[in-house]
């Protein structure tokens, strides 16, 4: 080279490269690719227009490794004690074929508790959530199987929150995806260990990444009160028969989560006879038929449907016997 | 060069020439090669810059294709032109010289990028960018007897 008319100052070239490093992205060029470069020249040598092409110069694009971890929770996972799943999406950002090994972290700094984990699994019917028994679980050493350039494998860590647990505790989970084929500070080079025997060279990730699901623990605990009243024929407070008892049921809901499915039943009890009618819900009557309102009640006894009650509210359901 | 890994294809001078010249009749030779641009950080954190084997190469990367050439004959050469056509890839790198004389319509029409644009159906055309870059080309008015030298352009892999 004794001329370069066209060469680029080195400044130019030295704020460029700092501006490509960080290019590269996940939709590159394939690992395995050839980058074939010809040029030719024309002339006119004085007996007429001349076209030669030069040599062919040929470079193989190399296996970039990266990997991105998100969690596809969408926010603190609310749970009670026990078993409790969280989602994550493991991602390909290279550019060749590459499994990745998963490991899970229960003991995150800042915890409350740390909870115990149960396995890794995949979804294998790619359904978004966990399946038992058809989900795969994943043996360790927990490793996915070859994901292609860019493909997202959604990824279940099967946590059990310990019965130490306390209402509002919170807990972080965090899940590592490090690349088979090796991992390492950026430009590291597995030579030879790429796709087609192309280098692999760890890409801006590490080629190991990891991100953290969280835990919200919410325990609820019902609280049933039930009083009774008492009025009499005469205008009194006696226990005689003709007395009217009116039994009051207050179910207060504490702590931060809900309950499902909270029915309050009540018996009459004996010499006594349920007052048709008197059946109420926070002070509202309700039917005695076991029709579209919560309550029901015959001769027995009472039955009041709550649903599912929030924490921190309370319902009061009252109903009428007279003594025998 | 041959410390490089390097593939050279025979070169095709019969089937590509377009006039009447037998080999031996070519008066300049032409010889490509490929570089990476490699930044490396000092224990100062300066950033130096230099070419090297292009021996990994990922995504990202930047490499430097040259075409050197020699007039090996012993009479002036006229309109000499080098044309190279980009890998599909590679792009071509933005820094490069806006004054370079690029096609982004597979050799059809020429200009500097800034002058060109990409037809958009149902709409105005819109400027071209160093990434629709199909072609690069030189022009020398002449190159004398025994004189060399080198073109060449940056691109990143894409």
């Amino acid at each position: 080279m004794e001329h370069a008319p066209f060469r680029l100052a080195a400044a130019t070239l030295a704020l460029a490269a700092a501006l490509a490093a960080g290019a590269a992205h996940a939709d590159g060029v394939s690992a395995g690719t050839l980058i074939e470069n010809t040029a030719s020249a024309t002339y006119d040598d004085g007996s007429g227009s001349v076209t030669i092409p030069s040599n062919t110069v040929t470079v193989k694009v190399d296996e970039l490794l990266d990997v991105t971890v998100t969690s596809l929770d969408s926010g603190p996972l609310s749970t009670g004690p026990g078993s409790a799943v969280l989602t994550f999406e493991v991602t390909n950002a290279g550019n060749g074929p590459e499994a990745y090994t998963l490991t899970a972290n229960p003991a995150v700094a800042g915890n409350d508790f740390d909870s115990t984990i149960d396995g890794i699994a995949v979804d294998t019917n790619n359904n978004g959530v966990y399946d038992p028994g058809v989900d795969e679980v994943l043996t360790g050493p927990e490793t996915t199987d070859v994901l292609a350039a860019d493909d997202s494998l959604t990824v279940f860590v099967l946590v059990t929150v310990p019965t130490t647990a306390g209402d509002t505790d919170t807990s972080d989970v965090e899940l590592l995806a490090a690349a088979v084929t090796g991992t390492g500070s950026p430009g590291t080079t597995f030579a030879g260990e790429g796709v087609d025997g192309a280098d692999a060279i760890v890409g801006a990730t590490g080629a190991a990444t990891s991100a953290t699901g969280s835990l919200l623990v919410g325990i609820t605990d019902v609280d049933l009160t039930k009083s009774a009243s008492v009025v009499d024929p005469f205008g009194g407070s006696g226990i005689v028969p003709g007395a009217t008892i009116t039994y009051t049921i207050v179910a207060d809901v504490r702590g931060s989560g809900s309950v499902d499915d909270l029915v309050v039943t009540d018996a009459a009890p004996a010499d006594t006879t349920y007052v048709t009618g008197s059946l109420r819900l926070d002070g509202a009557p309700l039917t005695d038929a076991g029709d579209t309102d919560q309550g029901s009640a015959d001769a027995t006894g009472i039955s009041v449907d709550l649903g599912t009650v929030a924490g921190g509210t309370s319902h009061s359901v009252s109903f009428d016997v007279t003594i025998d | 060069m041959d410390i490089f890994k390097f593939l050279f294809a025979p070169i095709l001078a019969a089937a590509m020439a377009t006039g009447p010249v037998s080999a031996q009749d070519q008066s300049v030779a032409l010889s490509g090669d490929v570089m990476l641009e490699k930044a490396t950080v000092g224990s100062d954190g300066s950033t130096t810059t230099e070419l090297v084997e292009p021996t990994t190469i990922v995504p990202g990367d930047r490499l430097v294709f040259g075409t050197d050439y020699t007039n090996t004959s012993s009479e002036t050469v006229e309109n000499f032109v080098v044309t190279n056509p980009l890998p599909e890839a590679v792009r071509l790198a933005p820094d490069a010289p806006a004054d370079l004389t690029v096609s982004v319509d597979g050799g059809a029409t020429w200009g500097t990028l800034s002058g060109l644009s990409i037809p958009v159906e149902g709409e105005t055309p819109r400027p071209a960018e160093h990434a629709d870059v199909t072609h690069v080309r030189w022009t020398l008015a002449t190159v004398a007897a025994g004189a060399s030298g080198r073109v060449e352009y940056p691109a990143i892999i894409r």
